[in-house]
């Protein structure tokens, strides 16, 4: 363990490297805890052959616009967890690239959004943080 | 003008708050508030010209460890929560084993960093994430 090489104490675990990444905490569809968002409203989560993807759903002046399906890393709560905890995903539109990075948190699907403009609009890169809650038929 | 969701039209992009981000609340030595803590120690958010830095220590086995300076990306926070409109910042550090990419921001008075590590060596180990909390060094 002493070769390994680390940037904090937390990145030292004992050696069972972990293959697999269980996303299933993610899987399913995500809805925005706020109904009067301007942003993303739902997220279905999905894997396919093994690996993370997203499809967006987001608010626009005509109703909800879908922003297709794109690849996402799974990440782990620490580095020897085999369970899924968040996820990082970029969507590239041209205009504008929108990355993300989301957690669980009690339950819920905390998502950090990155919004970067390529275009001559003259808009600012900005910030989202919004909550987003599993839809379930338990209750 | 191109969007793809609401928030791509908000007026407040085009607006000189936007378009003069202040990182003035940012700036200063971040402590972390978990005196236990196996992750960051603490934080430094710098002015660099124009530029933003932020260096981070990490806790070491035999003392702090030093990460490389990264360069920040400021971003207008449009929506937070209780109004609170300070801006946010992404950073991603180059370990070379190891990207850290990480977001920054202030929520009420508190500097949160949240951390999405991605192992690039062959140690086997999950790729993670991580947030804590830090308060200004006085």
């Amino acid at each position: 363990m002493s070769k390994t090489q680390y940037a904090q104490l937390s990145d030292l675990v004992e050696p069972n490297p972990v293959k697999h990444i269980d996303p299933k905490a993610l899987l399913g569809h995500w809805i925005n805890s706020n109904p009067d968002t301007n942003s993303i409203a739902r997220i279905n989560i999905t894997e396919q052959n093994g690996k993370l993807q997203l499809q967006v759903f987001a608010v626009g002046p005509d109703g909800l616009i879908d922003w297709g399906v794109a690849p996402a890393e799974v990440f782990a709560a620490n580095p020897a967890s085999n369970k899924g905890a968040g996820f990082t995903c970029t969507y590239d539109f041209g205009f504008a690239e929108a990355r993300f990075q989301a957690m669980i948190m009690k339950g819920l699907l905390v998502l950090a959004q990155f919004h970067t403009f390529k275009d001559d609009s003259k808009r600012a890169s900005y910030f989202l943080r919004e909550y987003y809650s599993m839809t379930h038929e338990h209750f | 003008m191109d969007f793809k969701q609401n928030s791509h039209l908000h007026p407040d992009l085009l607006g000189p708050a936007a378009a003069n981000l202040n990182p003035d609340k940012l700036l200063g030595r971040w402590i972390n508030t978990n005196w236990e803590t196996r992750g960051i120690a603490e934080c430094t958010v710098a002015r660099d010209g124009d530029d933003i830095t932020v260096d981070i220590t990490g806790v070491g086995e035999d003392g702090p460890i030093y990460w490389p300076t990264a360069r920040a990306t400021p971003l207008a926070n449009l929506e937070e929560e209780a109004g609170q409109r300070t801006m946010a910042m992404t950073a991603t550090f180059d370990l070379g084993f190891m990207r850290a990419d990480t977001h920054l921001r202030i929520n009420k008075g508190v500097f949160v960093i949240v951390l999405f590590a991605t192992f690039l060596d062959d140690s086997g180990r999950a790729n993670y994430l991580n947030r804590e909390f830090f308060y200004r060094d006085a």
